[in-house]
């Protein structure tokens, strides 16, 4: 019997080319697309979630002010871990990580390679039993021997020593400090939000506090909010409680704190990656609108398939009522559909696979992930089952069902209920449309913002500016900027301790001229020398620049948001402390975008800094190359021993919305696919409109109807289809981006005109669609189609 | 073998009532060769697809084998159709994805034989159609008098009681026209029992018993010699 069905199957497959293609492309399509979403769905939700403790793992984060001035962030003091463990009821371990800076080379023997930022990070031993990161070679318990040892990746290892055994051998940081490598961890997963290649012991960081300074070592800093810090709790601990406890000791360690000024708050780590602290989308909401994208590409290929199938049901009408017959029961006919389907499906699934291996490795670059179609891994068989059983359902239950209903009497005369009755199909025409439509004005809508983004006054100039570090050539800061001020390829040089595009971090440690009791503010520090500002372009409200000299030192800048953030009226001339140095407001500089356009502007402080670690220099476009060589010199002249480096501001920034530029690429290609494959099925549909019409065609013409006539009788009713469908679909579109646009502090204005411009789109794509076959109908010669009738 | 009384079937569009069957009564007895004629409209067919359970009657009685079936629901006919009744049309019905030997092998499966009992059921079947030689060839590749002997063999393999014959020459040059009757009178000398619909007096020269019809109703009866 299932031979036979599929036997069936098959030849009715190749009896039927066009259909059989136009089904199989859609399908192959539609899976492949539907598939490569879901993996990159399920790739963004599979972040850390390999951890065995992960369920009570959190991460802690503080939240600075109240109200409008309120901020969420996702570093802590120092102190925090350390009093969680010893005085917080439930706190099983705990984990500091915080990002190292202090070297970026290292050296052995005569390989000398550069370490990019961000790349290693200092660590408490717990960090290696509290997660599930694998040390391959080394001592679990005790991973850092001295304070001179690192635990370095598989790969670091391997790209410095080789196939030699790493164990033992020295790493020279920045050609002044050693370290012996006392571990090798196995790199970090792709989708772990810990990374890096580089491990030390924290205790590296606490001995960079020496006792002189306000914050007399690392467990008494409550001032600064730089480790991340994670806590291992006993699963039936209170996440609220600990909270709290953390605030309360936070309270009495630091004089002067009120619950107003900060509290803590637990973050699952399993959320850290798609959730930012303050409980906003970091992602999820891209995962969600993908979730939504892929389920829909799969719906649009689903109904190419109900919509062929059922359109020529009527031409599979004589069978089946011969099989009925002969003997054949509703269920046999059932299953016989459904086997067609599911041949249809395997051969749509076998190309699917084929095409998902070929674009993987573009589609990892657009998506900018490293995703594997591994079809022995489970992750990516839970894809595959996910989305064939689901597809294969929707779209060969309704099929098989209307096509084992026909009353066999009937259906051997040609009238077939269902079949004839396109009000089904239409609906469907219409659902697909107004899913292309919608990932058509979301894609509008998306491009839209990044080129707002793009388009925006951010409050300053980076063109043509890069940044390097100093290193040596700090010291002789001032005479290197002079040389390189006489020429004309460079038009200015400033030193700071973080360029204009993003800030460096946020500090509480602040005090000014009539502080309100309840008030607290977080902000971001800014070094720079003089000429910082005017190199930037940044714009002054009140007050003027630094200029040079030494009572500098005790002069402060700060931004609008915050001088209206502190309440304070009248700045210039007041009072203002940053951690423990007290000085005067002598400007105030117009707000200006320091971090993504996601947030608002926040509180910024200047101060002066004659020479800072980073070095900035503005040439023009032209002179670039030529500017980029003099730096050269200086740089060879001090730091022979680095490599040179240095970057774009440019680059930096666009580096921000890297993710949002990924995500735009996607949709462009996704809103492509979808219309694409809805065509192949108006198409389909308007080839069957126009052969089972093709004697009234041949009517119509005798009695004098022309070419013209003939088209726009056949497409009318199918544009009408897709004009409900851009009635549906622009208000709910319009709402979604809405909502996605709610992510952005600065938002582009959603115009009327982005829903015509998508609607005619699909009107125009569809027309091309429908009107290639209709005129073809209208051009045959009647008295053939006739006399064939 | 079949028992009808007072049979009725209406067909009603929107605004029109056509009486198909009105009041019919008749007796089929087995090992029978009946043929039933009568002008276009007349219920010929109307009455061949209730004696075949393909549609059910308005009302009336239709007894099958001393079994009651005019208010079997379709499940029931479709079963004791299968397993009883062979058909065998005008324009033959066969199925054109499937081969000489397939579309014969077809009602086996669905009356579930197994396998090899199929092929030897098929191939006898075939032989005595001869037609054995165009087992693999498919409907398109056949003439019409092979592809009524197909239809035949077909009707046949299930080894059904009753052959039910729609017009069964009327797609048919004279001399395979003459063929299919020789063959459908040897099945009914072999016992099967046929009822035929027909135009033609000369096809139904073949049958013991004309019945015909007009408007519905049963007007003629004639016992051939």
């Amino acid at each position: 019997m299932f031979k036979n069905y599929l036997k069936t199957a098959w030849r009715n497959l190749i009896n039927t080319k066009f259909y059989s293609a136009l089904n199989i492309v859609g399908l192959t399509i539609g899976l492949a697309v539907g598939m490569l979403i879901l993996i990159w769905v399920q790739e963004e939700l599979s972040y850390d979630q390999f951890h065995a403790k992960g369920d009570n793992i959190y991460k802690v984060n503080a939240s600075i002010g109240t109200g409008a001035s309120k901020q969420v962030w996702g570093g802590v003091p120092g102190p925090v871990a350390a009093f969680a463990l010893k005085e917080v009821p439930g706190v099983v371990s705990a984990v500091r990580v915080v990002t190292s800076y202090d070297y970026s080379v290292f050296r052995y023997k005569d390989k000398l390679l550069k370490e990019d930022f961000g790349k290693a990070s200092y660590v408490d031993n717990a960090f290696f039993t509290m997660f599930d990161f694998k040390l391959l070679k080394g001592n679990i318990k005790t991973p850092f021997p001295n304070d001179q040892s690192i635990v370095i990746t598989e790969s670091t290892a391997k790209r410095y020593f080789g196939n030699e055994d790493p164990i033992g051998k020295t790493l020279t940081g920045d050609s002044k400090d050693p370290y012996t490598v006392s571990g090798v961890l196995a790199d970090f997963p792709a989708n772990s939000s810990i990374g890096g290649d580089i491990l030390f012991s924290i205790n590296v960081k606490k001995k960079q506090y020496t006792g002189k300074d306000f914050w007399k070592s690392m467990d008494q800093d409550w001032g600064n909010y730089y480790t991340t810090t994670f806590l291992q709790i006993r699963p039936d601990a209170s996440t609220k409680a600990i909270a709290d406890k953390l605030t309360d000791i936070h309270m009495k360690n630091q004089p002067g704190i009120k619950p107003t000024d900060g509290v803590f708050q637990l973050q699952a780590l399993k959320d850290i990656h798609l959730y930012n602290p303050d409980g906003t989308s970091a992602g999820i909401q891209i995962v969600k609108i993908f979730s939504i994208v892929a389920v829909l590409i799969l719906l649009i290929a689903c109904i190419n398939y109900i919509n062929l199938s059922t359109a020529r049901s009527m031409l599979r009408s004589k069978e089946v009522s011969v099989r009925k017959i002969i003997g054949a029961e509703r269920s046999q006919l059932f299953m016989q559909f459904i086997i067609e389907t599911v041949l249809c499906f395997s051969i749509a699934m076998v190309l699917a696979f084929t095409l998902i291996y070929a674009v993987m490795p573009v589609y990892n670059s657009i998506s900018g992930k490293q995703m594997h179609f591994d079809l022995f891994n489970s992750n990516v068989w839970q894809v595959i089952a996910l989305t064939i059983i689901a597809t294969l359902v929707a779209s060969s239950i309704y099929p098989a069902m209307l096509l084992s209903s026909f009353k066999p009497i009937s259906a051997l005369k040609g009238k077939v209920a269902g079949a004839g009755n396109a009000t089904f199909r239409k609906i469907l025409v219409v659902c697909q449309f107004a899913f292309s439509v919608g990932l058509i004005i979301g894609t509008l809508i998306i491009n839209k913002q990044l080129q707002y983004i793009h388009s925006i006054q951010l409050g300053y100039d980076k063109e043509h500016v890069f940044a390097l570090p100093m290193r040596a050539m700090q010291d002789h800061y001032e005479a290197i900027k002079a040389e390189l001020l006489s020429h004309t390829e460079i038009k200015g040089v400033s030193t700071g301790n973080t360029s204009v595009i993003i800030g460096n971090g946020s500090t509480g440690d602040t005090d000014w001229d009539g502080k309100a009791p309840d008030v607290s503010l977080l902000i971001s520090p800014f070094d720079m020398d003089k000429d910082f500002i005017g190199m930037f372009k940044l714009k002054f409200a009140a007050g003027t620049g630094f200029t040079g000299t030494k009572s500098d030192s005790a002069h402060y800048i700060l931004n609008e948001t915050a001088i209206k953030l502190a309440g304070i009226k009248d700045p210039i001339g007041k009072r203002f402390k940053l951690h423990n140095l007290n000085g005067t407001i002598i400007g105030v500089v117009k707000d200006f975008h320091f971090a993504s356009l996601k947030q608002t502007i926040e509180p910024a402080v200047f101060s002066y800094r004659p020479s800072s670690w980073q070095m900035f220099v503005k040439t023009t476009g032209k002179d670039a190359p030529a500017a980029i060589k003099l730096v050269e010199k200086y740089w060879k002249q001090y730091n022979a021993n680095f490599p040179y480096e240095y970057s774009f501001l440019d680059d930096a920034y666009n580096e921000m919305y890297r993710s949002e530029q990924h995500t735009s690429t996607l949709f462009n290609m996704f809103a492509g696919i979808a219309v694409f494959i809805s065509c192949l099925g108006l198409f389909g549909l308007a080839t069957y409109t126009a052969q089972i019409k093709v004697k009234e065609i041949g009517i119509r013409k005798v009695l004098g109807a022309s070419v013209t006539n003939i088209t726009t009788m056949l497409s009318r009713d199918f544009l009408v289809l897709v004009l409900l469908a851009i009635i549906i679909a622009s208000p709910i579109a319009w709402y979604a981006m809405n909502e996605w646009l709610m992510d952005y502090a600065y938002r582009a204005e959603i115009h009327w005109w982005l829903i015509a411009v998508a609607g005619g789109v699909a009107v125009v794509v569809a027309f091309a669609t429908i009107s290639f076959q209709a005129v073809k109908a209208a051009l045959a010669n009647p008295v053939k189609s006739l006399r064939s009738e | 073998m079949i028992k009808i009384s007072n049979l009725e079937k209406f067909y009603r569009t929107e605004e029109v009532e056509t009486i198909a069957l009105n009041k019919l009564s008749m007796e089929v007895a087995t090992g029978e060769f009946v043929a039933i004629m009568g002008p276009s409209g007349c219920g010929k067919s109307t009455l061949l697809n209730i004696l075949g359970m393909l549609d059910d009657p308005d009302a009336g009685s239709y007894v099958f084998n001393e079994i009651e079936v005019a208010h079997f629901n379709e499940r029931k006919r479709a079963d004791l159709r299968k397993h009883n009744i062979g058909f065998v049309f005008q324009s033959f019905n066969l199925i054109d994805e499937l081969t000489v030997f397939e579309n014969v092998e077809l009602p086996l499966i669905y009356t579930g034989v197994a396998a090899s009992e199929r092929v030897k059921r098929v191939e006898e079947v075939l032989d005595k159609m001869q037609i054995m030689h165009r087992r693999n060839h498919y409907p398109q590749q056949l003439s019409g008098g092979q592809q009524q002997r197909v239809a035949i063999a077909r009707a046949v393999v299930n080894k059904p009681k009753l052959i039910l014959a729609d017009e069964p020459t009327g797609n048919l040059d004279s001399s395979n026209g003459n063929d299919v009757m020789e063959l459908l009178t040897d099945l009914n000398e072999q016992g099967t029992t046929i009822i035929m619909v027909t135009h033609s007096e000369h096809d139904a020269r073949y049958s013991h018993r004309i019945i015909r019809l007009l408007d519905g109703q049963t007007v003629m009866e004639n016992i051939m010699v």
